[in-house]
């Protein structure tokens, strides 16, 4: 039976194009409890009655255990770089993130080298992802110990925390 | 086990490349379709039923499936269109021989398919960006500065996950970029063999991926798979229709797993309990379902070639570890060795793999394909040049909490 491609060889290209669109999707509030204790200069996590993880920020289920998460636990602001990834320095016109231009808003300076880091840190069994801040890229090793590195002034938000800087 | 053995006894695929400009959606999908039921040597009118998918949301068109029927001969049957993100493939494949298998259906195509150059965002990947905004949304409510976003998706977008991925494996077991460079170097190679792949490069050795541009370290630009388009589909029949065919590869194990999360973020912004991205157990504890079904104790000795999902060079080397093919860690000695080229003794997308093209919902089918035309001997340039009795094809996506392994064998349960 033939392709019946053959018999149409030329197709047009119809140029479209729309708004992907507005929705109201149901979240839940656990991160109220979290930019809480930001405010206070605490890490909240969830712990699980059924194996005893600690997750931070908390969530509602246990992956493993099904169960609700219902204790709560701050752990320390110390922690260890279990992962991190090196960027090359950043270049005007070079990246788009949700349209813009991060260099040209401002976000990011021309030629800035970030370093996104996971922290364990100590007492949680999850890893957060946040930046590492004011140290050499070629002194960060995976098991490198941070400190949390707070705003001067905490207002309840998760930029609160601005992200981990060695532990000297 | 109350089931009946199932054969693989056709397999189509369309050439891909980063714009299939020539052909339409339906077009470029009943190239797949049809190839295969000629390869099978099946009418449209013999097929049963009809499982199809590709990524959701990707390519523009969201439910593409109300346009392709007419195109691969459905009106009138069952047609099951499946998601599960970069493991579609591997799950419409084995939705086709779930089908076959519990007796419903004696023979059913399976088809996936995704047509990025559709889209004009890069990558064509609205359907991740819905997933990773109902969280980021979230965070902004809740005061996330701008620039933590930026930040992580300026370095996470080219590779995301993987990255994290790569790093927790080079930590664990000694592996270097270099061997990174190795396998995407490998992957060119075989892919220059394969004439539907996508990145083609005969010759490429590790020196010339290792002097493309770093994108986020480890990940240089050469270890980066491309956006394809283009479509594969398989014929799946019961035994005593696939015992009449001269060609087929029979199915002897096969498994999937789901598992929380594998990367940053729960449902809103909550935390993952998964410590090392690399771990992966999801693809252990499938590989030893599926081995346990299809009867292989000894997968480094019975498995004689694997197609594994690896849009990273990592990837392949996480993943053989986890089908078993190696020892835990050991990888990228062998690889070093030469065990994983075409020729070697335990060959690993001799495809070339997704590293070389990656049509993300054909992807995972395609393995379970390049795995069946190996087992029948009809791969042509890219044939492993040694007896192949047991192939074992893989499947990886979701949010990275998907996974599938199928292993076909020249033998009937």
């Amino acid at each position: 039976m033939p392709y019946l491609k053959e018999e149409r060889p030329e197709t047009l290209g119809v140029e479209g194009e729309w708004n992907i669109g507005a929705y109201t999707w149901k979240a839940n509030r656990l991160l109220e409890e979290f930019v809480e204790g930001l405010k206070q200069r605490k890490l909240v996590g969830s712990l699980c009655f059924g194996c005893g993880k600690v997750i931070v920020p908390p969530r509602n289920l246990c992956g493993r255990c099904h169960r609700k998460m219902e204790g709560r636990v701050v752990v320390s602001d110390v922690g260890t770089v279990t992962c991190f990834i090196i960027s090359p320095p950043i270049k005007r016109g070079k990246i788009k993130v949700l349209g813009m231009d991060p260099v040209e808003q401002g976000l990011i300076q021309e030629d800035e080298v970030i370093i996104p880091v996971f922290v364990k840190f100590d007492g949680a069994d999850s890893n957060l992802g946040t930046l590492l801040i004011g140290a050499d890229p070629k002194e960060v090793h995976i098991g490198m110990r941070v400190r949390a590195v707070w705003a001067k002034e905490t207002r309840g938000e998760l930029s609160d925390l601005e992200g981990v800087e060695p532990l000297r | 086990m109350m089931f009946r053995n199932v054969a693989i006894i056709g397999c189509g695929q369309t050439k891909h490349s980063s714009k299939r400009r020539d052909v339409s959606l339906p077009e470029m999908i009943e190239e797949a379709a049809w190839r295969a039921m000629e390869d099978a040597q099946v009418t449209p009118e013999e097929i049963d039923a009809i499982v199809v998918g590709n990524m959701q949301g990707f390519g523009g068109v969201a439910q593409p499936d109300q346009w392709i029927g007419d195109w691969i001969g459905a009106p009138g049957k069952p047609v099951m269109r499946i998601a599960t993100g970069g493991t579609t493939g591997g799950s419409v494949g084995q939705g086709a021989i779930y089908a076959v298998a519990s007796g419903m259906y004696d023979k059913v195509l399976a088809v996936a398919w995704e047509k990025h150059s559709d889209s004009k965002e890069p990558g064509a990947t609205t359907g991740l960006l819905h997933v990773a905004l109902a969280n980021f949304f979230h965070a902004f409510n809740y005061g996330m500065n701008l620039k933590s976003l930026v930040a992580t998706t300026v370095v996470g977008a080219a590779a995301g996950v993987a990255v994290y991925q790569a790093m927790f494996y080079m930590h664990r077991s000694g592996c270097r970029i270099e061997h990174f460079d190795m396998v995407a170097a490998k992957s060119r190679r075989n892919a220059a063999k394969n004439k539907y792949a996508h990145l083609q490069w005969p010759g490429c050795t590790p020196e010339d991926i290792a002097k493309t541009e770093m994108v986020a370290y480890p990940f240089r630009f050469g270890h980066i798979c491309p956006a394809s388009d283009g479509a594969s589909a398989i014929v799946v029949a019961a035994e005593d229709i696939a015992k009449k065919k001269e060609d087929k590869a029979w199915v002897k194990g096969l498994a999937s797993y789901s598992d929380e999360e594998n990367q940053l973020m729960s449902e809103s912004y909550g935390g993952v309990g998964i410590l090392d991205a690399s771990e992966q157990m999801g693809c252990r504890v499938s590989a030893m379902k599926a081995y346990r079904m299809a009867g292989i104790t000894d997968p480094k000795r019975e498995i004689d070639v694997a197609e594994i999902y690896q849009p990273f060079p990592s990837q392949e080397l996480i993943f053989a570890e986890r089908l078993g093919l190696f020892d835990e860690g050991k990888a990228w000695v062998a690889l070093e060795e030469g065990e994983m080229e075409i020729d070697g003794r335990m060959p690993t997308d001799p495809s070339g793999g997704v590293l070389a093209t990656n049509a993300i919902g054909s992807s995972a089918l395609q393995r379970i394909l390049e795995a069946a035309l190996q087992v029948m001997g009809k791969a042509e340039e890219h044939q492993v040049p040694k007896e192949v009795r047991n192939a074992v094809a893989h499947g990886w996506g979701g949010v990275t909490n998907y996974t599938t392994v199928t292993v076909l064998g020249d033998s009937p349960r």
